[in-house]
């Protein structure tokens, strides 16, 4: 792709090529290329072929596992019924998505306009973690099929998944209506944008709560095996509140993540004020994460305390806990303040990769590590589990990437601009003819804005 | 006075085996020999030699409690039972039920508030807890399942005795 | 105008909250069980290992045929658990002991408020009248969220079967006797009648009673009297429970009012939320207004004439 802008080629950032035609929609969907352009820079570039393998050997697996049953892909104990799937998929997929209510209700309700330039990165980064997560879910689920039961056949509102169930799927509609704006925009069908520029704050607020409650609701599911997960993992009145609180951190560090590889990987595409302001911006997430992971670091020692655990710290499991909290968030945390202090920003994004791990350690360790820790064995995950969790990871990389080189996220849909100069060049009524998109910019300036 | 009374009750019972003449007795007619698990499907029926048993253990309460009219052994039975006269029923099953849970067994329990031998056997666990009990406690005897009561054919498929050895057990389970 | 998207936003939040909502009855108080519930009483000084009742359990709910025949005492080498295939295993335990070995089965223990039925998001478990902890394979989603939850790890899952796994456990004969009022096969099948079928209230007191009347043969405890809220299936030990393999770490209460402590803040965060977080959205703006102004080239499409 690089080489390609540097011969000369327009990158895709408005209705409109370079010749001021609008672009078709096949178009729009290769990145302004020729079809054989665009298959020569997939097959250049060396992380595709990567991702060819995962899926040359991991989709057939994917599909056995449907074929053959649980028991052919994964371990199928009785023991440990959530494998990495769960462990992994679900429960480390969510909090690294808390990013999209967290930016949502820092730029919506707090004002900190300033954060907008990574907004919708956030927004996206939970639409696609709560999406993956959900297909993580699938591959798990005994009958993936029944999934739509909690909500029209049989409900179970007593339990603790009731809640998450509902709360997830609402929040995935939350979700896509928030990120819809970008898609609205890079289709070219403003009313919809305007639509859901009206009930944003409705989204948002309905985010926080639906966030708080699930986030902290997958925390919950833990409080039913309260002799199975290991005690300095566990707690009984803590233990949503770890959740909750961890998942603060680990979404804004997961922005951080995903901001900084798609500054290295697709500097193209960020405009201007993407790369301009990232720096400050992740300064910005960096203080917010560094306030959620002491708030986490306290809360959990505060747990030990409430519980008088502090003896289980001088066993092999209290070595493994503290590896966690040290390397996941106690070095994180100090290299982040840190490096925001001195504005040392290679400081700050390793400690945001830190506690990506940290966060996703802690559930893996949760859900299955330290999981019956009374019983003898462990259950170490066969190969084809780990393959079809690899896979479905591949496959949200490859999503995650399709979405960002084309929708407005990561630089501004130029509409505007475009608009006052298009006029001269092309006709305005054949544009009006062609789609109610082309409203001009009056339907624009005169739109009320919630915020 | 008592352990008198108890030398003279086996001794009679001994002599009633040993003359084969039960009708000199006051109490129901000893038998040699029984015939246990009638209607048993899974294991055939087996006779049970009760004149053995008498012989080697020549305490009639081991077994038949205060029943039999010998001197009640258990201090905790002798409280009602010390000078119980024998019963019209000696037999096991006389007295044991062989559906200790069945529905109306356990109604009629219930509505009897009065009842104290609450906790009182059924037919088949009186029996095998007396037998492998005592077998044990001795030492000798069998206590095997297939020792007293050959599997039937509808046994030996009740208890999947083809699958000996298919696999070394539930190895898979760990 | 502005107000009113505002009031139209919160409606629509207010809205997608109730869907979420999900408050009902959560604190059940303590619940002691149906009076007329049923339970078995274990007396594991009784047991001998036959194993009779696996093989029972197994032709009654037509389960697949052993690994190995019901009477291969080479099962007893490793613990078992209850899985799919088996509802019923029993282990073997204090084997080096000069006392003998003692035996237990486990399966399923019938609680009072049980752990799985209380974490099914769709309601398949039943806790009948009659004391059985019954399941709807029907509607089963197979998030295997009891098996985490259940905290004697008796439910299996089908997990060979690609097109219709299940939960599986022991359902105390529910289907086929227990709803007759009679005693399920492995309690039927008992030689050395180990196992005591009964109304639960008369179990509790036949035990303690065996506790008193031969205090050298037990130690006084009833396990599933008071654990997690109590159980149907009651057990006697000779032994320390610890030592038989039993979770002695349990507690009283059930396992549901370990989440009370999440589902009570439930509702809080639904009322209080909305009305923080909109005043906050409000405040933030007013200062807005007041002169502060927002980076006027971040906001897409709407910027300020």
């Amino acid at each position: 792709m690089k080489k390609m802008i540097q011969h000369g080629l327009a990158i895709v950032d408005s209705p409109y090529d370079e010749d001021g035609k609008k672009r078709t929609l096949v178009n729009k969907l290769l990145l302004g290329l020729t079809p054989s352009q665009y298959l020569l820079q997939a097959f250049r570039n060396p992380f595709n072929w990567i991702l060819a393998a995962i899926f040359a050997i991991g989709i057939p697996i994917l599909i056995g596992r449907f074929f053959f049953g649980l028991a052919w892909a994964t371990s199928g104990s009785n023991d440990y019924p959530w494998g990495l799937f769960l462990g992994f998929g679900l429960f480390a997929m969510v909090p690294l998505s808390s990013s999209g209510f967290q930016l949502g209700t820092a730029c919506e309700i707090f004002g900190r306009h300033d954060l907008e330039p990574i907004e919708r990165l956030a927004l996206l980064n939970g639409l696609l973690g709560y999406f993956f997560a959900v297909m993580y879910l699938l591959a798990d689920l005994g009958q993936p099929w029944r999934l739509p039961y909690p909500m029209v056949v049989s409900f179970g509102p007593a339990a603790v998944l009731f809640l998450v169930a509902w709360h997830v799927a609402t929040y995935l509609s939350v979700q896509v209506a928030e990120v819809s704006s970008a898609f609205f925009e890079w289709i070219g069908f403003p009313a919809g944008k305007r639509a859901i520029r009206r009930i944003t704050l409705g989204l948002t607020v309905s985010g926080i709560i639906l966030s708080t409650l699930h986030q902290g609701a997958l925390g919950a599911l833990f409080t039913y095996a309260p002799g199975k997960v290991h005690p300095l993992w566990y707690s009984s009145s803590f233990q949503w509140l770890h959740f909750f609180v961890s998942s603060l951190p680990g979404g804004l560090c997961m922005v951080i993540t995903v901001s900084t590889i798609a500054a290295k990987t697709m500097a193209w595409r960020g405009d201007s004020r993407f790369h301009e302001k990232l720096d400050k911006v992740t300064v910005s997430l960096a203080k917010g994460a560094c306030m959620g992971i002491a708030t986490y670091i306290t809360i959990k020692l505060i747990a030990i305390a409430h519980d008088n655990k502090w003896a289980y710290l001088d066993t092999g499991w209290g070595q493994w806990f503290m590896f966690e909290i040290i390397v996941g968030f106690m070095l994180p945390l100090t290299l982040m303040t840190y490096g925001v202090h001195t504005r040392k920003m290679n400081v700050v994004r390793l400690g945001a990769f830190m506690t990506v791990f940290g966060v996703v350690l802690n559930r893996v360790n949760t859900a299955m590590i330290t999981f019956n820790w009374k019983l003898p064995h462990r259950e170490i995950p066969p190969w084809r589990e780990v393959i079809i969790s690899l896979t479905i990871f591949a496959t949200y990389i490859v999503v995650y990437r399709f979405i960002l080189y084309r929708l407005p996220i990561l630089f501004k849909w130029r509409r505007q601009e475009q608009e006052e100069t298009v006029p001269e060049a092309v006709p305005a009524p054949a544009l009006g003819r062609r789609e109610a998109s082309s409203v001009p910019v009056a339907s624009y300036s005169s739109m009320t804005k919630l915020d | 006075m008592s352990s008198y009374k108890h030398f003279i009750v086996a001794a009679l019972s001994i002599g009633a085996i040993s003359v084969s003449s039960p009708a000199a007795l006051q109490c129901a007619p000893v038998p040699d020999s029984i015939t246990l698990n009638q209607n048993g499907k899974l294991f055939s029926p087996f006779t049970f030699n009760h004149a053995q048993h008498i012989q080697s253990i020549k305490e009639c309460a081991d077994c038949h409690h205060h029943t039999t009219g010998t001197l009640v052994l258990d201090p905790n039975c002798a409280r009602c039972h010390q000078n119980s006269s024998p019963t019209a029923v000696v037999s096991c099953k006389g007295c044991h039920s062989a559906t200790p849970f069945s529905p109306e067994n356990l109604a009629a329990k219930r509505a009897d508030k009065q009842r104290y031998h609450l906790d009182k056997m059924g037919l088949k666990g009186a029996m095998h807890q007396s037998c492998i009990g005592c077998h044990n406690k001795m030492g000798n005897g069998p206590t095997g399942c297939q020792d007293c009561h050959p599997r039937t054919k509808e046994g030996a498929a009740f208890y999947s005795t083809n699958r000996k050895g298919a696999k070394p057990a539930h190895a898979e389970e760990e | 105008m502005k107000r009113r998207n505002f009031l139209k936003a919160c409606l629509i939040g207010g809205t997608t909250i109730a869907l979420g909502k999900t408050n009902k009855g959560w604190a059940s108080g303590s619940f002691e069980g149906y009076p007329e519930a049923m339970g078995v009483l274990v007396d594991t000084t009784r047991c001998i290992g036959c194993r009779s009742c696996e093989a029972a359990c197994n032709k009654e709910q037509k389960l697949p045929e052993p690994d190995t025949s019901f009477d291969d005492p080479s099962v007893f080498e490793h613990e078992r658990r209850p899985t799919s295939k088996a509802y019923t295993v029993v282990n073997r335990y204090q084997k080096e002991q000069p006392s003998g070995p003692v035996y237990r089965k486990v399966q399923c223990n019938h609680c009072n408020e049980p752990a799985c039925l209380t974490s099914c998001f769709v309601n398949a478990y039943t806790k009948t009248k009659e004391g059985a902890v019954i399941y709807n394979s029907k509607v089963c989603v197979g998030c295997r969220n009891c098996m985490i939850a259940c905290p004697f790890n008796a439910p299996g899952y089908d997990y060979d079967s690609a097109t219709n796994p299940i939960v599986k456990k022991c359902i105390l004969c529910y289907d086929t006797r227990l709803k007759y009022g009679k005693p399920p096969a492995c309690v039927e099948i008992c030689p050395q009648e180990a196992l005591t079928f009964g109304h639960r209230a008369d179990l509790i007191k036949l035990a303690h009673e065996r506790i008193r009347a031969t205090p050298e043969r037990y130690v006084d405890h009833v396990y599933g009297e008071k654990e997690v809220g109590g159980t149907s299936w009651l057990y006697l030990a000779p032994v320390g429970f610890d030592k038989l393999g039993f979770d002695t770490t349990l507690s009283n209460d059930p396992i549901i009012s370990n989440v009370k402590d999440f589902l009570g803040m439930v509702p809080m965060v639904l009322s209080i939320w909305p009305a923080l977080f909109s005043g906050i959205h409000l405040l933030a703006k007013h200062e807005e207004q007041g002169g502060h102004g927002h980076d006027t080239d971040s906001n897409q499409e709407d910027t300020k004439p």
